[in-house]
């Protein structure tokens, strides 16, 4: 896959490529004087925003009334860099049109932008290794996504980093910026919450975890030796990841070298496990001033908005204009409220407090409106309630609306009496209403959920002129009266209407909630992949042991979990293999040489009294859900203690303890009458 | 064929300039004083006049006045950058009545005159004098030198006024004020105290510098200045803008400080060189203010969790660190109870609305005098002054 990656590409940025690699050689001592280079990753290879992105790509997604890119941009060039290579796949024709009509592009521009499209980007992991291919970079080089808000000063980080580079010659390959914020605070993403153990002297970082959620947290030993020599070190919850990096050309290179590494976080991770055989070290560089934000979710959206609008990214303000847009510039009043040209208000109105409305905009009479941004000519109705809304361009809302925290895209129309509960989404052209109120968390799309499952995998390759093409395609289906009301156009896009793989992703998607099991399930089929595996090719226990000890540390599993899973997929496996049909004498007949077989490898997870506990209480939740195969129960209980899996006084004691439901109590009264 | 390159390479240069104004500043107002600024801003107008193409006087004026509407709303609390392209403008108007031969101070004198005449219309620049652009570029660049002079003209007034032995307060920090205050150090001894004013805090750099030169310095916070006025005999201060009635635009505490130099009859003096001189008044509200990031007010963070981890100390199952074979285990660490304090105060913080204006407006009643580098003034002199430095068909750009 990785070779794939150097494709179809803008004929003007060969050559410039070309020329740069010319110059590649030209010494080291000149390294300092560079132009400071960055690469924008103006794609974000995941579906997030889904059935809003299917019509815009995201780095173009207004942000208070600004595309979201042409922060990142203004954040490179304010920190001095000269020349940008943004990267864009999914509808890169958009972000390129986009990029040539905006300042970036003129002449004059400080910042020379080179775009490079590709259909065949799948990862930053893929791009990175074009960027190696195509030798683009001759010096360090900032690294971000097309979607982060910033106006940290990073020429400290910079300096920090080449003084690094200069000390130790290429050990130090990144530095990554994160910004100081309590936990809780509603610029941290949930998903992106990491905690990061760095060595308070050298900001080395030693450890770095995402938390998923979890409360508890477990930090390998394995390399001890640098935790062990070290005086002291930081263990950090209260850092915000900006998403920013200050990469050397060796992260290029390692990623063509590694070609399985497809995110940052991939990167990050395979080189703290590799690091005494590579000797490549990851510094941070924690800022208290500034702010750094990444939009990743609707949440973020919704958060980083309201801080732009409270003025948090001075001087990205919106009264200031940056991309120099005709007629966008506004004005600023009391309680952050910022209009522009054109704007009307109604009589009796009110823009309470953190309002952005752009122009061109009408409002009617006795609205009520609160940190919310409002994009060009739209039109509002009369005894209109807007509380964290974020409305973009062309949008009419009838008379007697109530929206609140929900995103409406261009050009939808919300008729009168509309009501849009929380975290709703109305994606581009859509129509609700009149007299509807919708559920929270309702996404109402023109694309219909179906017409995506069908062709899935190329849908993500796909060019936008093919997505012009399937909609002709589009069977006419009736939109449903019931979801979006009687002269409503779109279809309501559930979670439970995709396939499960994309049910975690799509759950999560637009506002950010936590999938906190995933990484269990997929640990799960892992596990049962390794022990299949073991089957048919006669592996050895000690082997299989390892390999599950490898699973888990790559996905983050605890001891508890892992002996759980394992039970559950030892005790699962005949019905796996053979469909659930079995009778409980089939089962016991299947189960038990697997059992034997395998003993080895739970005697080496279960080993304390807890442990004995624990895999017990795995084995009763098997039962609990097979109900039919109770007979069996007990010849296997029976045959685990023989082999010495599990030992007498802990079968006793999960006996006697505590039964949770009826069923449980059910389950022991059946058993007990043969072991006791 | 330098012409066309000569172009892109002054849009870049008036392009670089722009952007630099719109980040200039990241809340401790300009990074560079407004002395550089109105230097640079002239630099860059003479270079227009250089380099752009125009056959008139008009033409230029028209030039200039386009590319000068950009460069005040790239930034429209940094009045020097107006003023100085109204200066460049009156020169413009200057050299070319006395290349016709006229001169137009007698139209000014006159009220009568004034409104009949109507003044110059545009149609009257368009006559073409060859040594116009020379003229022009030399009167610029007396301008710059004009400039380069004003913080020691200023603090070449200061013995005149600083005397022996006097209590003198300040606030913030003000390159103008620290000139004129280091100038009368050396020969006269005195005590400064420098409101710190909060929140950022440039009292304490201004406190630094002072005493560097010797002089005894006091910081106090803004708090304290009405309770140690009483032993005050002199306020200087330095300001952002002088408007055209004679009040100020500066610094957030000056206002205050103001009040208790008026309650206490203690005389209030202005260091204020001409470029700061706006023909703006108070009233214009949508340029008045600047709000910058709230982060000054109100940390993004405050503290963090678990920070120096000593190894004894990590729970590990009840067994103390040292008892246990470290390459073979892992420890845990817990998200406790410190941290759900400060998860809430995280969600506190995301709810709290702050706001962190930068400037005062300081009415002109409540000021003594103004000294500039071309002498003292009293604020209701202000319009006359405002008169002889720029044409009044500028003040609207």
């Amino acid at each position: 896959p990785a070779a794939a990656a150097v494709a179809v590409s803008d004929e003007s940025v060969y050559r410039s490529a070309s020329g740069l690699s010319g110059r590649k050689g030209a010494g080291d001592q000149e390294e300092e004087d560079q132009p400071l280079q960055a690469v924008l990753v103006a794609d974000s290879f995941n579906r997030r925003f889904f059935p809003v992105t299917k019509d815009q790509p995201r780095a173009l997604l207004p942000l208070g009334n600004v595309a979201m890119i042409d922060y990142t941009l203004e954040f490179l060039t304010s920190t001095g860099v000269q020349e940008t290579f943004v990267f864009c796949c999914w509808m890169a024709s958009k972000i390129k049109a986009h990029l040539q009509k905006s300042k970036w592009c003129r002449p004059s521009s400080p910042n020379t932008v080179h775009i490079i499209t590709s259909d065949l980007y799948r990862s930053l992991g893929d791009v990175l290794r074009d960027v190696d291919a195509k030798s683009l970079v001759r010096s360090d080089f900032v690294l971000v996504y097309g979607d982060v808000v910033s106006n940290i000063d990073i020429s400290q980080a910079l300096q920090e980093h080449r003084h690094r580079r200069k000390m130790d010659k290429n050990i130090s390959v990144m530095t990554m910026i994160f910004k100081e914020s309590s936990p809780g605070h509603r610029s941290r993403c949930e998903e992106d919450d990491v905690i990061v153990a760095v060595d308070s002297k050298s900001q080395q970082i030693l450890h770095y975890q995402k938390t998923q959620g979890l409360k508890k947290l477990q930090f390998p030993m394995v390399n001890s030796c640098i935790f062990g020599s070290l005086d002291e070190f930081e263990i950090r919850h209260d850092l915000l990841d900006s998403h920013i990096s200050i990469c050397s050309p060796q992260v290029a290179e390692l990623f063509t070298d590694n070609f399985d590494y497809q995110t940052r976080d991939d990167f990050v991770r395979g080189l703290l496990v590799n690091e005494e055989i590579l000797g490549n070290q990851i510094h941070v560089h924690v800022t208290k001033d500034g702010y750094g934000v990444r939009v990743s979710n609707l949440l973020m959206y919704d958060s980083v908005s309201s801080d732009l609008v409270r003025r948090w990214v001075y001087p990205l303000t919106p009264e200031a204009n940056f991309t120099d847009q005709e007629g966008h510039s506004c004005t600023y009043s009391r309680h952050n409220v910022y209009r522009a040209s054109g704007v009307s208000l109604g009589h009796g109105s009110q823009m309470e407090e953190n309002v952005l409305i752009s122009c061109d905009t009408s409002i009617g009479a006795n609205c009520y409106i609160s940190n919310s941004v409002i994009g060009d000519n739209c039109i509002i109705g009369d005894n209109v309630v807007l509380d964290h809304a974020y409305i973009w361009n062309h949008v009419h809302i009838a008379s007697n609306v109530e929206i609140i925290q929900s995103v409406i895209c261009d050009k939808a129309e919300v008729k009168e009496g509309v009501t849009l509960k929380k975290q709703c989404v109305l994606a581009y052209d859509v129509v609700i209403g009149p007299n509807i109120s919708l559920p929270e968390g309702t996404v109402v799309s023109m694309h219909h959920p179906e017409e995506e499952e069908e062709e899935d995998d190329d849908e993500f390759l796909s060019d936008d002129a093919e997505v012009g093409h399937r909609s002709d395609k589009t069977k006419q289906k009736v939109f449903n009266p019931a979801e979006v009301g009687a002269e409503g156009k779109g279809y309501i896009w559930k979670a439970s209407s995709l396939d499960d793989t994309e049910e975690e992703e799509l759950s999560q998607c637009l506002w950010g909630r936590a999938a906190v099991h995933r990484h269990g399930t997929v640990f799960h089929m892992e596990v049962l992949g390794t022990l299949q595996r073991g089957l048919e090719e006669n592996i050895s226990c000690d082997n299989l042991v390892l390999e599950i000890n490898s699973l888990k540390y790559a996905y983050n599993i605890s001891l508890k979990e892992v002996m759980q899973i394992l039970t559950r997929v030892v005790l699962e496996y005949p019905f796996q293999q053979q469909g659930s049909h079995l009778t409980p004498s089939q089962y016991v007949a299947l189960l038990l040489p697997l059992l034997k077989k395998w003993a080895p490898v739970f005697k080496n997870y279960v080993k304390r009294a807890q442990d004995h506990l624990d895999c017990l209480s795995a084995f009763e939740e098997h039962f609990l859900e097979q109900e039919s195969h109770w007979a069996a129960m007990v010849k296997v209980l029976m045959n685990m203690y023989e082999l010495e899996i599990l030992e007498e006084e802990m079968i006793l004691r999960w006996f006697s303890q505590g039964a949770t439901g009826d069923k449980s109590r059910q389950l022991r009264k059946n058993q007990g009458v043969s072991t006791v | 064929m330098p012409g066309p390159y000569k172009e892109t390479d002054l849009t870049e240069r008036v392009e670089a300039f722009l952007s630099d104004l719109k980040r200039g500043g990241t809340g401790a107002g300009p990074l560079r004083g407004s002395a550089e600024t109105a230097r640079e801003t002239t630099a860059l107008l003479r270079k227009i006049t250089a380099q752009a193409r125009w056959g008139s006087a008009g033409d230029l004026m028209e030039i200039i006045r386009k590319e000068g509407r950009r460069m005040t709303a790239a930034q429209p609390s940094e009045t020097t950058v107006g003023n100085m392209i109204r200066r460049v403008l009156k020169i413009i108007r200057e050299e070319y009545a006395r290349s016709r031969g006229s001169s137009e101070e007698a139209d000014q004198e006159s009220l009568h005159k004034l409104l009949t005449s109507g003044g110059l219309s545009e149609e009257n620049f368009r006559q073409h004098f060859a040594p116009l652009k020379a003229n022009v570029i030399e009167a610029i660049n007396e301008l710059l030198t004009e400039l380069e002079g004003t913080t020691d003209n200023i603090a070449m007034q200061a013995l005149e006024h600083i005397h022996s032995n006097e209590v003198i307060m300040t606030i913030g920090r003000s390159r103008t004020v620290e000139a004129f205050l280091k100038d009368a150090a050396r020969k006269r001894k005195f005590h400064v105290i420098v409101a710190e004013c909060a929140p950022f805090c440039q009292g304490h750099e201004m406190a630094t510098n002072l005493s560097k030169a010797g002089i005894e310095t006091t910081v106090i916070t803004d708090a304290a200045i009405f309770a140690v006025m009483s032993r005050v005999n002199k306020v200087i201060i330095g300001t952002q803008t002088v408007l055209a009635n004679g009040g100020l635009r500066a610094i957030n505490g000056t206002h205050t400080l103001a009040l208790a130099a008026k309650h206490h009859s203690t005389p209030l003096i202005v260091c204020a060189p001409m470029f700061k001189l706006s023909p703006q008044f108070p009233n214009e509200e949508d340029t008045f203010h600047k709000f910058v990031s709230p982060h000054e007010v109100l940390p993004f963070t405050e503290g963090n969790i678990c920070k120096k981890t000593d190894l004894n100390h990590v729970p590990t199952f009840g067994k103390s660190f040292s008892d246990l074979d470290i390459s073979s285990l892992s420890f845990f660490f817990f998200l406790n109870t410190s941290h759900f304090s400060l998860r809430i105060s995280g969600e506190i913080l995301s709810k709290v609305n702050v706001h962190c204006p930068v400037f005062d407006y300081v009415p002109p009643e409540l000021i003594t005098l103004f000294i500039s580098n071309i002498g003292g003034h009293a604020p209701s002199y202000i319009y006359r002054l405002m008169s002889e430095l720029y044409h009044p068909e500028d003040h609207e750009l």
